[in-house]
């Protein structure tokens, strides 16, 4: 409990990480989104379908242009209305289904972001004191390709438990054990049960993958696997706490999405209202995440309380600066 | 969120086990109390008057009446078989004789993986091979032809498959048992037939699961006897069934605790002594009968009342877990019979039974005469398609397919076609709150979308016409259609074009066309010219042109702006010119409407002909904007957007307005993927 409300408190203390990571999550969509809005401009062109696409939803429109679509024009469904996003987006990993070839090399980018900003912003709550952007950015620079290969054999093991695991789980033993249940209730019980299994694999591998990307940065570890070990280690020795700070920040998690799908914004309106819902949305694309910030924020606040690496938080050693009356206070005090 | 929430109680609603042999616990402790039925639980049997027991077709019978069955069936819930004894009185009712019988054996369709149906399931999306359980068969062990004296006999040996379409070897969808003498025009048959059928798990709308059964096609029967010959197809992936009508007396027997549905109205019920009961149910006028059995039905019924219409009583078979929908499929039903009846004619039958299908039964969504299948699911739909569209759309088939009972082999577009036209334009007067809805969680969790509208457009299938205009010429014979796409011709693109037609004479032309065609044709086997002649004789126009584009041609149709100009000269005037094009290959007039900023209007008619059409304005305003077919229609357009130019275009606002939501949409992905790092 206490590392999470010290994530929190850190998460809180250092502001523009929240911005920064934010302002990357636009930079990365942005382009792409200019992309679209002209694929969507060019289709329209100078017909008057674009009145009541301008105003609201043109449905009959929409499946026009669908059934035309190519590339990222593929991705261009009702499933971006609200909501629907992040329904999407989760059943469609929960399923093994989500179709990201269409936005491939963004989301790789995206994700390479990440894996740099991690080292700055995992330094950054470890020291529990402002480092400025050279000192972030340099801290990002020394980890990244650290982070890297370890994102890489995380990746891997993902990959490896949706290809294989997921695959057997839910289009074989699934399918096997629900095709002789008349039920509804009972499959989607089952798959409710299958999910939470595969969604515990997701956790574990993530817990230990996040604790590893702790110690590559607060231990100066230059070896992924070592990482991955030690990792590893830190959760296997220490499970309880653990998960049950895990399972606070996916309460939160829970939380949040709960809320969303509460407000859930509509796809109707004028430009006020088309305003309001986008920036509601962003708002909420904050919240998500500076709830990832906390999960590494609270877990390194775990860790540091953990192996009690005092030293590494201390403030920096008193420099006396290099001037005849430094040299004089100095040369007395000995 | 809600399932989550409703994992628990949903949880927390137990239903017995099951043995080894996928038997209900419940069902061998035995059922909890009788089925709940109103006060007229058994029948008395039907009266002499009007009901025909292998006679020649009594004054008043609605149908020739020549393809009778009485049968007796019984179902082995361990062994998963049934067997059933049939007598069909059989007149022939063409102009020639026939020295033979063909019938349709349609569960040989998944007897083994080298049968037609299966062999053309396999070259279209979706096929998986059936599992072991999931095979089936009809073996005929004995067919029996009565003489005149009352002695019978035995035709078994010279029994053959035969394969009419394809003349693979390997189906043995049809049978032809040679009579050894002639039939002769209005000469009457009785035929006994002897045979077992294994129920296969549910491949194509029938079958078992647990110990729910829905059985349909379960019985050898007789094709059509044409003019030309016997019209007996082998069964074909994507398409249904053909025969003639008659009155059907059958006598089911299942495990006492097993609740009965069926076509006809049950006249009897007798609890045997070895555990069983035989439901009687008889229906005369029918050209099929289906029938389903479980344990776990709750049976509810309802009156459907109506000022000028006679009354239905209306029977729903439930699935517990969908309790609480029972109102939504009444409601359906009621919809549905109230409006055919307005617009074509009365529901004559008195009676009419729904069936909510068991989850994975395959049965959802099918029609068969006095009875059909609706689909619920265990996290209700807040959208009319189901269960609403699929009942109405399977109410309307007691129309189109029940009584106008057109083959469905070879011309599916006119049950289909009409149907889903004409149940389209239901739903959108008894359900305008219609919302598009999509299901995730492996499509068992719904959300829908209360800005997108689920319009007329959409039901009649805009959206899979678009993707496959193509697809095929809709004159050709269904079973010959390319699987895959087969339904996008006899639904989608028909119920568009009789759209397009009603929007072209008007929905009171359209309505007498279809009343005239249902009156003419009601318990008879009209062909598709039969429906262009009462569509010309009806509306006073011939429109072989019409059908020549839309029925005997698989050109698409596309009209669009190519370009607006609207220059001003010199003199302050302005001159505006017009290009309207055709881009598809088929034809059809449209009007061109071009408004100017000053508010006036010109409206040219196009006959749609030339791939070209140019109009030259010269006024005092600028032009604002030209419409191609404003009123839209011709519904059969493959690309609407391109039917309009304004020279103020709103693209730019548009597209922001739906970039931004997509955006977001990709921001939302990318900080989900970043929770694996």
């Amino acid at each position: 409990m206490r590392s999470f409300f010290e994530g929190w408190r850190r998460v809180r203390s250092a502001p523009a990480l929240l911005l920064g990571v934010y302002a990357v999550t636009v930079v990365v969509a942005l382009p792409l989104a200019i992309s679209m809005r002209g694929l969507l401009q060019t289709h329209l062109g100078q017909s008057l379908a674009a009145e009541s696409a301008a105003e609201g939803v043109n449905y009959d429109w929409w499946q026009e242009f669908s059934s035309q679509a190519t590339g990222i024009g593929t991705t261009f469904t009702p499933t971006i209305i609200g909501f629907a996003a992040t329904l999407d987006t989760i059943s469609g990993v929960l399923d093994g289904q989500r179709e990201v070839a269409p936005i491939a090399g963004t989301l790789a980018l995206y994700l390479a972001a990440w894996t740099f900003l991690s080292g700055g912003v995992i330094d950054r709550y470890a020291r529990q004191r402002p480092l400025g952007a050279a000192s972030f950015f340099a801290a990002s620079g020394v980890h990244f390709f650290r982070l890297l290969r370890l994102a890489l054999v995380a990746g891997a093991v993902y990959w490896w438990l949706f290809a294989y695991v997921h695959r057997w789980l839910f289009r074989e033993w699934f399918v096997e054990q629900t095709r002789t249940m008349s039920e509804e209730r009972e499959v989607f019980l089952w798959r409710v049960a299958l999910y939470l299994a595969f969604g515990l694999m997701l956790v574990v591998v993530n817990v230990i993958v996040d604790y590893a990307k702790i110690r590559v940065v607060v231990e100066d570890r230059r070896s992924a696997l070592s990482a991955l070990s030690a990792g590893m280690r830190f959760v296997w020795r220490r499970a309880g706490r653990v998960a049950g700070l895990y399972a606070l920040n996916g309460a939160v998690f829970l939380i949040l999405i709960a809320v969303w799908a509460f407000i859930d914004p509509r796809a109707r309106g004028g430009d006020l209202a088309l305003l309001v819902t986008f920036l509601a949305a962003q708002c909420y694309l904050l919240a998500r995440l500076a709830l990832k910030l906390q999960f590494l924020a609270s877990q390194t606040a775990l860790f540091q309380s953990s192996l009690a690496h005092a030293g590494y938080v201390a403030a920096p050693a008193a420099v006396w600066p290099e001037s005849p009356s430094a040299e004089l206070v100095r040369t007395s005090a000995r | 969120m809600t399932a989550v929430f409703a994992v628990a109680a949903i949880a927390a609603q137990g239903q017995g086990g099951l043995d080894h042999q996928g038997v209900s616990n419940r069902l061998r402790q035995g059922y909890g109390g009788p089925p709940k039925r109103s006060a007229k639980a058994e029948d008395p049997p039907l009266r002499n008057a009007g009901v025909q027991r292998f006679d020649t077709p009594e004054p008043g019978a609605r149908s020739p009446r020549n393809a009778n069955y009485d049968i007796d069936v019984r179902l082995d819930q361990s062994a998963r078989t049934l067997s059933g004894r049939e007598t069909i009185r059989w007149r022939n009712i063409s102009a020639k004789p026939t020295s033979e019988l063909q019938f349709h054996l349609y569960w040989n369709a998944w007897r083994n993986a080298e049968s037609t149906w299966l062999r053309e399931r396999k070259i279209s999306r979706n096929y998986t091979a059936p599992r072991p359980d999931g095979w089936g068969a009809m073996d005929v062990s004995a067919v029996r032809l009565r003489e005149p004296s009352g002695a019978t006999r035995d035709l078994t040996s010279h029994i053959t498959f035969i394969a009419p379409d394809d003349g693979n070897p390997e189906d043995r969808s049809v049978m032809a048992v040679p009579l050894g003498r002639s039939v002769d025009p209005n000469g009457t048959i009785d035929v006994e037939v002897v045979w077992t059928a294994k129920i296969p798990r549910p491949v194509a709308r029938t079958g078992y699961i647990e110990d729910y059964y829905f059985i349909a096609q379960w019985f050898p029967k007789l094709g059509v006897l044409e003019d030309s010959g016997w019209n007996t197809h082998q069964f074909h992936a994507p398409t249904e069934f053909y025969a003639d009508f008659g009155v059907y007396d059958v006598r089911i027997t299942v495990p006492t605790p097993f609740i009965v549905g069926a076509t006809g109205r049950q006249t009897a019920r007798t609890a045997n002594s070895d555990g069983t009961t035989t439901h009687r149910y008889q229906e005369q006028d029918i050209h099929d009968f289906a029938w389903t059995a479980s344990p776990d039905y709750i049976d509810l019924t309802r009156t459907f009342t109506h000022a000028t219409l006679p009354p239905v009583e209306m029977r729903l078979l439930l699935q517990p877990e969908h309790r609480g929908q029972e109102d939504r499929y009444f409601s359906a039903t009621e919809a549905e019979l109230k409006r055919y009846g307005e617009w074509f004619a009365a529901y004559p039958y008195g009676h009419a039974t729904v069936v909510d299908p068991a989850f994975q039964s395959q049965a959802d969504g099918m029609e068969y005469p006095t009875f059909f299948t609706g689909r619920a699911r265990l996290f209700p739909s807040r959208s009319r398609q189901t269960p609403e569209m699929t009942v109405a759309h399977e109410t309307g088939h007691q129309w189109w397919y029940g009584m106008v009972a057109s083959n469905e082999f070879e011309h599916a577009w006119m049950d289909e076609g009409i149907n889903t036209y004409a149940t389209a334009r239901v739903v959108d007067e008894a359900f305008p709150d219609n919302r598009w809805e999509l299901r995730y969680f492996g499509g068992l969790v719904p959300w829908s979308f209360p800005d997108i509208s689920y319009t007329r457009l959409d039901n009649d299938r805009m959206a899979g016409y678009r993707d496959n205009a193509e697809a095929d010429i809709p004159s050709t014979p269904t079973f010959r259609y390319w699987p895959s796409t087969a339904a996008i011709m006899s639904y989608n693109k028909t119920a568009l074009w009789l759209h397009t037609l009603e929007r072209h004479l008007g929905w009171p032309v359209m309505q007498r066309i279809l009343s005239t065609f249902f009156d003419r044709w009601k318990f008879r086997h009209p062909q598709p010219g039969d429906f262009f002649q009462i569509v010309n004789e009806v509306s006073g126009q011939d429109l072989t042109w019409f059908f020549d584009q839309v029925y005997r041609s698989s050109n698409t149709f596309d009209y669009g702006v190519q370009e607006l100009l609207s220059d001003r000269r010199d003199d302050g005037t302005y001159r505006t010119v017009v290009i309207a094009r055709r881009y598809g290959e088929a034809t059809f007039p449209v009007d061109v409407v071009t408004t100017f900023d000053d508010g006036h209007r010109v409206m040219e008619k196009w006959n749609g002909l030339d791939r070209r059409a140019i109009y030259v304005y010269e006024r005092t305003s600028r032009a604002s904007h030209v419409r191609i077919d404003p009123q839209r229609v011709l519904l059969l357009d493959t690309a609407y957007t391109n039917n309009s130019r304004t020279l103020a275009p709103r693209s730019g606002d548009a597209s922001l307005r739906w970039a931004a939501p997509w955006m977001v949409w990709l921001q939302d992905l990318m900080v989900t993927y970043a929770f694996f790092l």
